[in-house]
């Protein structure tokens, strides 16, 4: 599903989260919302799921409003994972993913027929088929995340929005989220990711738009972004840029 | 004899005599006493009764109350009155009369009374403590006479039962003033019969079960609701006590001693008549 | 994330899980509630044999043995496991609303702010006038003790600011009825604050039960419609609203639905603690701490444990009858205490 975001303002208070953002998101692709903290990336993530009303613009969804859409048919559309918050209840793992099919059980009686094989699948898809049984307060971090964005792939919508996905993460884990992601984009669908690592970002992302103090500061393509020029005037930062089979990444190197 | 001595007798003689003086300001710390000393007090010399006298469905001297001035029996309400004699019950004030005593002001202590003869010595006690045997006489012959001048009816072959039933589900079992009553009347106590004391717990069930003939209640306590009035309006009551299975009695006339007392016998012997014939019961 | 202290029976419920699933343990809490309550009509201070009793009672005799099962222990069983029934329920459904095992009506201040609603109705005379006043009366101090809550705590409380503010309404809310039974011109009224605090179903009617039943039957059916949202707010508020949940819908009706649970319950029997609290904490560990199938457990949990007390109370003969509430705390405080400790050496 194609997500787009039209003049987008979003005010709290006295103060202006997002100030005047456009921003698309289309099928097949990896988008990446980057910027310094307090950018606005989480609100302009919420307000592209829906779960955040704009003061001014509109936010479309393959050309239609959200209202539109029937609760239940929207729900099973789009998948929002949250930024990594505690998990109230300690359910097993796979309680946890089967949470979501919610959007495909809304009341009794009604039976989730794929829900079975969507969550064998999400556990594979995330390497977490062995956790299956366990615990969720006996994981460790990268397991919890990846449990997570399993319950974010169990839902099988044709979009997925992820907010700081690998933060926290080591290595390791960090690189399989972003692969789990990238795969899923190449796969037909709509990812949206919100991103602290410009790294990753830069490696993996199809386009980016980079915030800066609730406006936009660039967008494009990952080379077109994050110049020096954008670098240093929003994060502050030189980065070191390398090149390897055929692929460019860069490194923040010193602070400015 | 020289004139000192003289003098120093007339003044133990008079000394003497004062202290055989009636009292001449008497405070009353409690509702028996209050109507007690309304009714025999020396005009001039009850220098307060309490806010209980005053109200209708307490006290048998509600009106004549409202000429005396009211303490809430409190130490504060008493002492600046300068008592010389204060009546209160053996159970209530209690930190009010350790005080008082304290202060050296004379305490009479009425006990509750536990027979219509006690209640009787009572009355005589407070007359004389008040100075006024001649009155206490006259009102404990009254009560007597009029106990007396109530119809005797043959005795029935089997006496009815009766059992009172109080706010909170308590009943009044024997060696209690209200249980003497009832048997002048011609009652028997179910509270005596299953053994409960003075002052305790009838459970409903336990009522249902026992079946008496009579259900006795106070009558309406227009206070306002409390919890403790509606085990006696419990539905499950109704559908054996009323009519002439129940009889409210103000609860004034059997708590004190007093000419109400009459009275109350009197209403109960009514109700008592009033009964359909019984069943033979043991 | 940090592993958490392991609750021992955890495993034992995940152990059960599989097979057997929530219906054996919804069948076996229905067997054990069918048997208190056919015990709880034999228990009383008269003798009763109840199988000769229902046999005079269904072929239409009236007898005295008839008229106490009918009208003294049935309604009293019913309201036992009504009221327990409702306590349980709406623990569960809090504890699942508010993501936090010590939400419960009586320590969050809903029961007693119940209560002060119902001593309002009552001893101002205005339940004589109407008697529907009173269980209304306890629904709106029920909902204005969740308003406060919501008011002192916010939405994302953390379980001490939870306590603190349960501390709060429930202080306001034992002075405010103090007050009032105090200004009451009854003389009786002072001494019935036992009742209020601490609860009881002694000489309950008929005429209680259909008082206050029909509300709380739709309380409780409010409240079972929860399940959904319960399962979703596992992974906070976002989440749940993107997976279809209505949160605030849905927050209103199972807060209308404690209301009226807890509420018109407490207006007949004031209030009864702790159920809330341990009929949730047990049975959690059997439904592998899915809040969804928390709700029914809890609810039957809450009815064995409220008629399993009141039969105790109903046994010991010695002295005045106990208050139900001083049993069910002699059980829940100790348990809340535990519960506490536990909880404080896991992350806040």
């Amino acid at each position: 599903m194609r997500i787009s975001a039209d003049a987008i303002t979003v005010v709290a208070g006295t103060a202006t989260l997002l100030n005047d953002v456009t921003v698309a998101a289309e099928r097949g692709q990896l988008l990446g919302i980057v910027g310094p903290n307090g950018a606005g990336k989480s609100t302009l993530l919420r307000v592209l799921a829906g779960l955040r009303n704009s003061a001014r613009g509109d936010t479309w969804y393959d050309g239609r409003p959200r209202s539109s859409f029937a609760p239940q048919q929207f729900a099973r559309a789009l998948s929002y994972l949250a930024q990594r918050g505690p998990v109230a209840w300690p359910l097993t793992v796979e309680r946890l993913v089967a949470l979501g099919r919610l959007p495909y059980a809304p009341t009794w009686g009604v039976k989730d027929t794929q829900g079975d094989a969507q969550i064998s699948d999400a556990l594979r898809d995330t390497d977490t088929s062995h956790l299956r049984e366990r615990v969720v307060d006996t994981l460790s971090g990268g397991e919890l995340a990846r449990v997570m964005l399993a319950r974010a792939l169990a839902v099988g919508g044709s979009a997925l929005l992820a907010d700081e996905p690998v933060a926290a993460l080591d290595p390791y884990h960090q690189l399989q989220v972003m692969e789990i992601l990238r795969a899923r984009a190449d796969a037909g669908h709509t990812v949206v990711v919100v991103l602290h690592e410009i790294t990753l970002a830069a490696r993996f992302c199809d386009r980016l738009i980079l915030l800066d103090a609730g406006r936009v500061a660039a967008t494009g393509l990952p080379t077109e972004v994050l110049t020096d020029q954008n670098l240093h005037a929003t994060y502050r930062v030189t980065a070191l840029r390398g090149e390897h089979d055929g692929a460019s990444y860069l490194l923040p190197w010193r602070t400015d | 004899m020289p004139p000192y001595v003289l003098v120093a007798s007339i003044l133990m003689i008079a000394l003497a005599r004062a202290d055989a003086a009636p009292p001449q300001r008497v405070v009353s710390l409690n509702l028996c006493a209050d109507e007690l000393v309304i009714r025999l007090g020396q005009p001039g010399t009850v220098k307060s009764v309490t806010w209980l006298a005053r109200d209708a469905a307490l006290s048998n001297v509600a009106d004549t109350a409202h000429n005396f001035p009211v303490n809430r029996g409190l130490a504060e309400d008493v002492v600046p009155l300068g008592p010389d004699l204060v009546i209160a019950g053996a159970y209530t004030a209690r930190t009010a009369v350790s005080l008082l005593r304290r202060l050296k002001i004379p305490v009479l202590e009425l006990d509750v009374p536990r027979s219509v003869d006690d209640a009787l010595a009572q009355i005589k006690m407070v007359a004389a403590a008040l100075g006024v045997e001649e009155r206490g006489a006259e009102l404990v012959e009254d009560i007597v006479s009029g106990l007396s001048a109530l119809p005797v009816h043959p005795a029935r072959n089997v006496q009815p039962i009766a059992a009172v039933y109080q706010p909170n589900g308590l009943t009044i079992g024997s060696g209690s003033l209200v249980d003497d009553l009832l048997r002048r009347a011609g009652l028997r106590n179910l509270a005596v019969e299953r053994r409960i004391d003075n002052y305790g717990a009838l459970p409903l069930e336990l009522l249902l079960f026992a079946r008496p003939d009579l259900l006795i209640v106070n009558s309406a306590d227009h206070s306002g609701p409390a919890l403790a009035y509606e085990v006696l309006q419990h539905p499950v009551l109704g559908q054996r006590y009323h009519g002439t299975r129940v009889v409210s009695v103000p609860s004034a006339w059997w708590s004190c001693p007093g000419p109400r007392l009459v009275d109350a016998v009197r209403l109960l012997q009514q109700a008592a008549q009033r009964l359909p014939a019984t069943d033979v019961r043991p | 994330m940090h592993a958490t202290r392991r609750l021992p029976f955890t495993m034992a419920g995940h152990l059960m899980r599989s097979a057997s699933g929530p219906g054996a343990l919804i069948g076996g809490l229905l067997f054990v509630m069918m048997m208190l309550a056919i015990g709880s009509l034999g228990v009383g201070v008269a003798s009763l044999d109840v199988a000769q009793t229902v046999a005079h009672w269904w072929r239409a005799e009236a007898t005295i043995a008839t008229l106490v099962l009918m009208e003294l222990r049935v309604p009293r069983t019913l309201l036992a496991l009504l009221v327990g029934g409702s306590l349980g329920l709406a623990g569960a459904a809090l504890q699942g609303l508010l993501r936090n095992p010590l939400a419960e009506p009586g320590i969050i201040g809903v029961s007693s702010c119940a209560a002060f609603g119902a001593v309002i109705a009552f001893y101002s005379g205005a339940s004589v006038l109407a008697p529907l006043a009173l269980p209304l009366a306890g629904i709106a101090g029920a909902l204005l003790a969740v308003v406060l809550l919501y008011a002192l705590a916010g939405r994302e409380a953390s379980t001490l600011t939870l306590i603190l503010a349960g501390v709060a309404i429930n202080g306001f809310a034992a002075a405010a009825t103090a007050l009032a039974l105090n200004l009451s011109p009854n003389p009786f009224a002072v001494t019935e604050i036992v009742f209020w605090m601490m609860g009881s179903l002694a000489d309950r009617s008929t005429a209680h039960l259909q008082l206050a039943a029909p509300l709380m039957l739709i309380g409780c059916a409010l409240l079972l419609t929860s399940g959904r949202m319960l399962d979703a707010l596992t992974l906070g508020e976002d989440t749940a609203a993107s997976l279809g949940v209505r949160v605030g819908r849905q927050r209103l009706l199972l807060v209308l639905g404690t209301a009226l649970a807890v509420g018109s319950g407490v207006a007949v029997t004031g209030a009864v603690g702790f159920v809330g609290l341990v009929a949730p904490h047990l049975m959690r560990p059997w439904v592998g701490h899915r809040p969804s199938q928390l709700l029914i457990v809890s609810a039957l949990a809450g009815a064995v444990l409220v008629l399993a007390a009141d039969i105790a109370i109903r046994l010991i003969t010695i002295g005045p009858e106990l208050k139900l509430g001083v049993v069910t705390a002699l059980i829940g405080a100790p348990f809340f205490l535990v519960l506490v400790m536990r909880l404080r050496r896991q992350t806040i």
